[in-house]
C-alpha cells in the first residue's frame, strides 16, 4: 500500500474555505475539526493527510515532494517562486495586490528613485522591473501602511482586500499589481508517480468549484 | 573581522562515513553501467570561461552562476553542467576523433541555490553523452542506460527494497512547432513557456483567452494536459492535427513502445509539456523519478545544435544523475555499515619496520590493517573499535592474540 496523499493546507483565512472545499467533497474533516494542537491529521476512508502549515511553507514542503499538494494564496506563490505545478485557481480567497500611496500623492511624477515598503519584495521587484523602474524596497514586516505615512516610503505594495484599512489612514490605490486566490498547487514528481489518485483528487475539486 | 573557519558555506556539506558510502555505491554502480555500454570516462575542469555556458542562448541564469575573475579578468564560472564543456571538448580536441563518441563523467556541477530553500549548490552527477548520432538507436541506447541507472539503484543489493520510479519522455519540437505558428510578442511568448511548464492550466487558458480562438491556441491550453500512458497519443492525434507534430508524435510512439518493452517493471510515462525553460534540448527529453525524492534524479535529451555552437556541426544526446538525490532515496532504506579493520598490529619499541613489513603482507592477502599507535590498552582500543585480531610484535617473536568483541 502506497503512502497516504498528503496535502498541506495554508492555516487562517484559507484553512475555513479549504475545509469547506474538501468537505464538499465527501472527505471527513472531523480531525481538522478537532484538531488541537496536532499538525498531521488523518482523512479517513480517503487515503489521505492533512498539514496544517504557514503559507510560505506549504510551498516548501510541496516543492520538496514531503507533502503531495497543497493549497495555498497566489500571493504567497508570487513571493517564493517555487518550481511546482499550479494545477488550479480555486476560486475562494480573493484579493489583490496593489500599489497604494498617501492620497493625491503624485507618485509617478520626478526623476528621484522612489522606495517602497512591503511584506513581498520579490512581488515588488517584479513589477517594477516590468515597467523598467529602478526602486528602493524595504521590506517592512508588520502594518506596512506606516511607512508612507512616517514619511520612510512613497507607496507601498501590499495585498488589498476591501481598501478598508488604506482609507482610514488616508491611504489609496494607485495601481493593481495582481489579482490573488487560492491555489492547489502539486508536487513536480507526485503528478507523474501517483498521476491518477492527484488527477482524480484535481477533477473532483474542478468539478466542485465549477458547480 | 568575522571568521567563517568553522562551517561551510550555504548549499555545501560535508559527506562522512555513510552518506560517503552512499554516494560511492551510486557513483560505482552507474560507472559501471556505463562502462559496461562502452563509454570512456572524461574530466573536464572545475573553472571554464565563463563563455562556454552561452549566457545569450539562456541556458543558465545570471543569478545562478557561480563566477570568478581569472589573473588576467577574465570571467570564469564554476561549471553549472557537465554537457557544455563536453562539447566544447569534442569541438576542439576530439574534432577527428571517430564518431560516435561515448564519454562518461562523474563530477559535481555548482548552481548557487536561493537562499534558505534546503537546496545543494553543489551537486553531484554522473552522466554519459553520446555524440555524433541522431539514430533512434541512440535515443534507445541513452534511455535504456537511464532505466538501468534506476533499477539498479532501487532494486540491486544492498538496497533491495521496492521504491517506485519512472522513467518519463518528451519532446521540445512539439512546443517549438507550436510557438513557431502563434502570433505573439516575445514577452508573451515566455509568459506562456512558464505557464506551460508549471501546469498552470487556470492562468495559461485566460493568457490564451486573450490571443484569440484558433488552432494554435486551442493546442497550447490542451499540451501541458498531456501526459501519462500510453492513451497520450491518442488524446494528442486529437487535439493537435498538424501533419510535422503528428509525425514527432509517431516517431515518439514508436520509442515509447520500444522503451516499454525493454523495461516492463519500472512506469514508462510521456509528457508533452515538458519543455523546461532553460536548456539546450532539440528533441527528445528524458526524466527520471524515484519515489521520496521531489525533484527529478534524472534529467536529459537530445542536443543536436549545442556542438555547432563550438563549431563543430554533430547531433547528440546525453543524461545526467543526481548523485546525491539517488544517495538520499536509498539512505532511507539502507545504512551503509563501516567495517572496521581485521587487524590491530600492536609494535614494541624498536619493531616498527618489522610492523609495516608484517601489515604490508596481510594487506597484499586482502585484509586491512591498522597499526596501534599508542604504547598500552591496545586491547582495550581494538575492542572499542571492533577489530577482532591483534598481532604483538616483538625484537623475535610475532604473536596473535583473539580479541573476544
Amino acid at each position: 500500500m502506497d503512502k497516504p496523499l498528503r496535502i498541506a493546507l495554508t492555516k487562517g483565512r484559507l484553512e475555513k474555505d479549504t475545509v469547506k472545499l474538501l468537505e464538499g467533497l465527501g472527505y471527513d474533516c472531523t480531525a481538522v475539526h478537532e484538531k488541537g494542537r496536532r499538525l498531521i491529521l488523518p482523512v479517513p476512508d480517503a487515503h489521505m493527510e492533512v498539514v496544517l502549515a504557514k503559507a510560505a511553507d506549504v510551498i516548501t514542503y510541496v516543492e520538496h515532494g514531503v507533502c503531495d499538494m497543497g493549497v495555498v494564496g497566489k500571493d504567497t506563490l508570487m513571493e517564493m517562486n517555487g518550481k511546482l505545478f499550479e494545477l488550479v485557481n480555486l476560486g475562494f480567497g480573493k484579493c489583490k495586490f496593489a500599489l497604494a500611496t498617501k492620497k493625491d500623492y503624485p507618485f509617478y511624477d520626478g526623476f528621484g528613485v522612489k522606495t517602497i515598503a512591503s511584506k513581498y519584495p520579490n512581488v515588488t521587484r517584479a513589477f517594477f522591473e516590468n515597467k523598467g523602474m529602478d526602486v528602493d524596497i524595504v521590506k517592512i514586516e508588520g502594518s506596512v501602511e506606516l511607512a508612507p505615512l512616517l514619511g520612510l516610503a512613497d507607496g507601498i505594495v501590499d495585498i488589498v482586500e476591501t481598501g478598508t484599512t488604506l482609507k482610514e489612514n488616508g491611504l489609496a490605490v494607485v495601481e493593481d499589481v495582481a489579482q490573488v486566490s487560492a491555489r492547489l498547487i502539486v508536487n513536480t514528481v507526485s503528478l507523474k508517480l501517483r498521476q491518477q489518485e492527484i488527477e482524480a483528487f484535481v477533477k473532483k475539486v474542478e468539478d466542485y468549484i465549477n458547480d | 573581522m568575522r571568521r567563517y573557519d568553522l562551517i561551510t558555506p550555504e548549499g555545501t556539506r560535508d559527506f562522512l562515513f555513510e552518506e560517503c558510502a552512499l554516494k560511492r555505491i551510486v557513483e560505482t554502480r552507474t560507472r559501471e553501467i556505463f562502462k559496461s555500454m562502452g563509454y570512456t570516462r572524461v574530466i573536464t575542469p572545475s573553472l571554464e570561461f565563463l563563455d562556454v555556458f552561452r549566457l545569450n542562448s539562456g541556458y543558465f541564469s545570471q543569478e545562478e552562476l557561480c563566477k570568478l575573475t581569472d589573473n588576467k579578468g577574465r570571467l570564469i564560472a564554476v561549471r553549472p553542467d557537465s554537457t557544455a564543456p563536453i562539447a566544447r571538448v569534442v569541438s576542439t580536441r576530439l574534432k577527428d576523433a571517430e564518431l560516435p563518441l561515448r564519454l562518461y563523467y562523474t563530477q559535481p556541477v555548482y548552481h548557487f541555490a536561493p537562499s534558505l530553500k534546503g537546496k545543494s549548490t553543489e551537486i553531484n552527477q554522473t552522466g554519459i553523452e553520446l555524440i555524433g548520432s541522431s539514430s533512434k538507436m541512440a535515443d534507445i541506447e541513452v534511455i535504456s542506460a537511464a532505466f538501468s541507472v534506476l533499477t539498479s539503484v532501487v532494486q540491486g543489493e544492498p538496497v533491495n527494497q521496492k521504491v517506485n520510479y519512472s522513467l518519463e519522455l518528451g519532446d521540445v519540437r512539439i512546443f517549438r512547432e507550436l510557438m513557431h505558428k502563434l502570433n505573439a510578442t516575445p514577452a508573451q511568448k515566455e509568459e506562456i513557456h512558464s505557464l506551460i511548464e508549471s501546469k498552470n492550466y487556470p492562468a495559461l487558458n485566460d493568457f490564451l483567452d486573450k490571443l484569440g480562438d484558433n488552432k494554435i491556441t486551442r493546442s497550447l491550453r490542451k499540451l501541458p494536459t498531456l501526459f501519462g500512458g500510453e492513451e497520450v497519443f491518442e488524446r494528442a492525434a486529437n487535439v493537435f492535427q498538424d501533419e510535422r507534430i503528428q509525425e514527432i508524435l509517431d516517431n515518439m510512439k514508436a520509442l515509447y513502445h520500444t522503451v516499454c518493452a525493454i523495461n516492463t517493471d519500472g512506469k514508462v510515462t510521456v509528457d508533452l509539456g515538458l519543455v523546461n525553460k532553460t536548456d539546450y534540448y532539440t528533441g527528445l527529453v528524458i526524466k527520471g523519478y524515484l519515489e521520496g525524492y521531489g525533484e527529478e534524479v534524472i534529467s536529459g535529451g537530445r542536443y543536436d545544435k549545442l556542438l555547432d555552437e563550438f563549431g563543430y556541426d554533430v547531433p547528440a544526446v546525453g543524461m545526467a544523475v543526481n548523485v546525491d538525490a539517488v544517495a538520499n532515496v536509498i539512505g532511507k532504506k539502507y545504512i551503509p555499515v563501516q567495517t572496521p579493520a581485521d587487524v590491530l598490529i600492536v609494535a614494541e619499541n624498536g619493531c616498527e619496520a618489522q610492523a609495516v613489513k608484517t601489515a604490508e603482507l596481510l594487506r597484499a592477502k586482502g585484509l586491512s590493517v591498522e597499526h596501534f599507535l599508542d604504547s598500552e590498552n591496545a586491547e582495550q582500543y581494538a575492542q572499542n573499535r571492533g577489530i577482532k585480531k591483534m598481532i604483538l610484535i616483538s625484537k623475535d617473536n610475532e604473536k596473535e592474540v583473539a580479541i573476544n568483541g
